[in-house]
């Protein structure tokens, strides 16, 4: 492989290529003479990534994605809102909150997707004239995970699922943060949404935490390692118990009293999940 | 004794403080060419500090975040050894927690600058008054929602989008923070419209913003001028 001449071709292709920016100019000039060859396609389709972004269909297409999750987020706490004797009176206000921001990113993604010109994701069976278009009574979502899941009768299991929505939209969304390097409005806007979600998840987690009958996870308002609420659920949790970042291992740097804990160590970094990932774990939920 | 490389008149003021043995002790043992950097910054301690310097690009971006993180870290370190008579075995625990992640935080970014890592910063936590569990939380909380609006305020700057990614796994964990410290202080406000917007969003601020705040709760003087605005 002769890495000069396929800069040079790069070159010729797109002159922009060694203007956008002068730090990576010089990253590009001084590549060769530091990477080793067999790192070279790695290393190269990494740099272009970071120059270019991603296309504006692959944009979208992450806007979408999103979007998807957030109609299913939004339906469940519209329906355990309105479901009489779920929800304590004294936690109801936080859920209220929750649907109530579920909509606007909703409306938000609309938005977004149509000013860059794609087409906004609508579930199976949405009628956009109906009172209130985001709500799909029937047909769509399946809360019950197939009957394993008695979450509109049971409160605790409403939170089990509730937490896991919320923790699955924060993963999904930070998957999809590479889609939106080079554009800073939306690589912000997607960084603003994914705390507002990671703050519904928190606040799901708390109340588990001090709901009776006491829950044998005990969680924190933060992802503690990849504890799950129940066994079976595990699969939500896959890949949080990472402790090393970027080549860092967060467990090995001094604390107070020793190194930090593994449970500090990886609560304090979220994870990002694939689409494949977000699919399969969200398809149980979809009729 | 004669410092070497030290400016004539931080001679003078080593020669006038004959008090401190133990530093004498140290700079008769130190000597020579090796040790002149030490013994520089040594004496450095004695006159007016200079502004601490941030460095440029991504170093830049970087060292503000280590700011961020410092606080934090510091903040729960004094919350967790000075904590209000009433604290629960919960918020003990997760107050713990919350130090720990703080100090993860604030270690990985100074990892990654090695030695292009601003030193540590003094802070100053007047504002709050840590026997007190509605100062202690409301303090921490607002530290927590300025460090989340400073970190999506930054990303879009960096060069290297590695820290773009690293940020992104840490400010979600920050959101949880607010959201916990938030909902313990007045149920239900973990993302109430102080903080989230009519999109849904959460806050952002750019760091020229930020660090002007951040700056209240530092003794340290801080060179901010490298930063975006």
């Amino acid at each position: 492989m002769n890495f000069r001449s396929i800069l040079s071709e790069i070159e010729k292709a797109d002159n922009e290529v060694y203007e956008q920016r002068s730090d990576r100019r010089n990253v590009l000039k001084s590549f060769g003479a530091k990477v080793a060859v067999a790192a070279l396609p790695v290393a190269v389709s990494s740099l272009f990534t970071k120059a270019y972004g991603k296309t504006t269909s692959e944009v979208v297409d992450a806007l979408n994605y999103i979007l998807r999750v957030k109609y299913l987020e939004y339906n469940y706490f519209h329906v355990g809102n309105n479901t009489g004797g779920l929800i304590p009176s004294a936690d109801l206000p936080g859920f209220q909150a929750i649907e109530k921001q579920e909509l606007e990113h909703i409306k938000y993604l609309n938005t977004t997707i149509t000013s860059l010109g794609g087409s906004p994701y609508t579930p199976p069976n949405y009628n956009p004239s109906a009172v209130n278009p985001a709500y799909i009574p029937s047909g769509t979502y399946d809360f019950t995970g197939g009957n394993k899941y008695t979450v509109f009768n049971d409160y605790v299991s409403f939170l089990i699922i509730a937490q896991i929505f919320e923790d699955t939209s924060v993963h999904s969304i930070k998957g999809y943060i590479p889609a939106f390097y080079g554009n800073a409005g939306l690589l912000t806007q997607l960084m603003q949404l994914q705390c507002a979600e990671a703050r519904h998840a928190g606040h799901v987690r708390l109340v588990r935490r001090f709901v009776s009958p006491a829950q044998p996870d005990n969680p924190a308002p933060w992802i503690s390692n990849n504890i799950p609420p129940v066994t079976s659920l595990q699969p939500y949790y896959i890949g949080e118990d990472l402790a090393s970042q970027l080549g860092i291992q967060i467990s090995g740097l001094p604390g107070i009293g020793g190194n930090i804990p593994l449970l500090s160590a990886t609560a304090a970094f979220d994870e990002p999940f694939s689409q494949a990932t977000i699919q399969n774990l969200l398809a149980p939920f979809f009729v | 004794m004669k410092i070497i490389g030290a400016p004539a008149d931080e001679q003078v003021m080593e020669a006038d403080k004959a008090v401190d043995v133990s530093r004498r002790r140290f700079f008769q043992l130190a000597g020579g060419i090796a040790g002149a950097g030490i013994l520089l910054s040594a004496c450095h301690r004695r006159t007016p500090a200079t502004d601490i310097s941030l460095g440029t690009g991504d170093i830049a971006l970087l060292n503000y975040v280590y700011i961020l993180q410092q606080l934090e870290a510091d903040y729960y370190t004094q919350a967790v050894s000075t904590y209000y008579n009433t604290i629960s075995s919960s918020e003990l625990v997760l107050m713990t927690d919350l130090r720990d992640q703080e100090i993860a935080h604030k270690k990985f970014i100074q990892t990654i600058l090695g030695s292009n890592a601003i030193p540590d910063i003094l802070p100053n936590f007047a504002a709050a008054t840590f026997a007190d569990r509605a100062s202690l939380l409301t303090f921490a909380f607002q530290l927590e929602d300025l460090v989340i609006s400073g970190m999506n305020g930054v990303v879009q700057h960096f060069t290297n989008t590695d820290y773009v990614y690293a940020l992104s796994k840490m400010v979600t964990a920050e959101a949880r923070h607010s959201a916990y410290l938030r909902d313990i202080l007045s149920s239900n406000t973990f993302g109430d419209a102080s903080v989230i917007d009519t999109n849904g969003l959460d806050q952002t601020a750019t760091p020229a913003t930020v660090i002007a705040k951040a700056k209240l709760y530092t003794l340290s003087k801080i060179d901010s001028s490298t930063l975006p605005n």
